[in-house]
């Protein structure tokens, strides 16, 4: 106690105000503390305790509605009618009415550039997944390369006249491949760093290949 | 403004650091590459520097990279007529 009483009295007696050197040459610090005037904030609405709670809460809400990621991509639509007249052949003339009246055909069909030989029935598996469909979508296969049956064969360059024939297909499902691990290591390195992929390929069953004949384009 | 369609169609790989260096200003950084420059005489001399490996066209208006990519992408052959109900 008494160590106390008077360690307090020699610090009293050394330091006092007037041994602080004059404001201009104190520390950038000590003036903004020694300048600035002190007063009491009132606590604004949005900070009362019982209103907090809520707006988080709404505001939760409102980041769960709003959709995140990449915009969703959506499967083409249909295209403008064409308008200009079909430049025919005269071996397309003479012997569309035979390849129409032949009992099966085939088409050479083109997704994204890439051929597909199929005839009406077949079940596709696209080596991708076709983004904004589901099971039970139409498409209109509207790209061929070729069209024949067993005795005809009708070839475009590099594509037929879309108007020539109809090709439907189904959207039947997806179906995804086994899980693939990729294992990478470089040398002389423990560290091995995997990657898995599980694509997903999307499935049509084509419901329809159908030769319109010349007359049907021409009145349409 | 007319503009050079400048495609480099051969590889500069093999070639002395001159012509290659010539390929770098242009900007023409492997095959097929596509660039457009306004048509200048300085541009016609380093045309002419690698006329052996690039096509050119004139056009009249310079591509952006999404058009050049929108060129060679080819169509999707396909559209939804009867979308399933959802």
């Amino acid at each position: 106690m008494l160590s106390r009483t008077i360690r307090r009295s020699i610090l009293d007696s050394k330091i006092s105000s007037s041994a602080l050197p004059p404001t201009f040459l104190l520390p950038l610090r000590a003036r903004c503390f020694n300048t600035t005037t002190q007063h009491i904030e009132t606590p604004s609405a949005g900070l009362d305790a019982s209103q907090m709670p809520l707006n988080s809460v709404a505001a939760s809400a409102e980041d769960a509605v709003k959709p995140k990621g990449p915009p969703r991509r959506k499967a083409p639509t249909a295209p403008a009618p064409i308008t200009t007249p079909m430049a025919v052949d005269s071996s397309v003339k003479e012997m569309l009415p035979l390849l129409a009246v032949q009992p099966s055909h085939y088409i050479n069909v083109h997704i994204h550039g890439k051929p597909y030989l199929v005839t009406q029935g077949d079940s596709v598996r696209l080596p991708f997944h076709m983004p904004g469909v589901i099971p039970g979508d139409v498409l209109r296969l509207n790209r061929a390369s070729s069209l024949g049956s067993r005795d005809y064969t009708l070839k475009g360059a590099p594509y037929l006249d879309e108007r020539i024939f109809e090709c439907r297909a189904t959207v039947t499902g997806t179906e995804a491949e086994p899980m693939r691990v990729k294992e990478t290591k470089k040398r002389r390195n423990r560290r091995i760093h995997t990657v898995r992929s599980k694509h997903k390929y999307t499935i049509l069953r084509i419901s329809e290949v159908k030769i319109k004949q010349l007359e049907d384009i021409k009145g349409s | 403004m007319s503009f050079f369609r400048i495609t480099l169609m051969r590889s500069g790989i093999g070639l002395t650091k001159r012509t290659q260096g010539v390929l770098k200003a242009l900007g023409l950084r492997h095959r097929m590459t596509t660039v457009f420059y306004p048509v200048t005489s300085e541009v016609a001399g380093q045309i002419m520097k690698v006329k052996e490996l690039i096509d050119v066209q004139e056009v009249d208006k310079p591509l952006t990279r999404a058009e050049l990519k929108a060129e060679r992408r080819p169509e999707p052959g396909f559209y939804l007529e009867k979308p399933a109900p959802r």
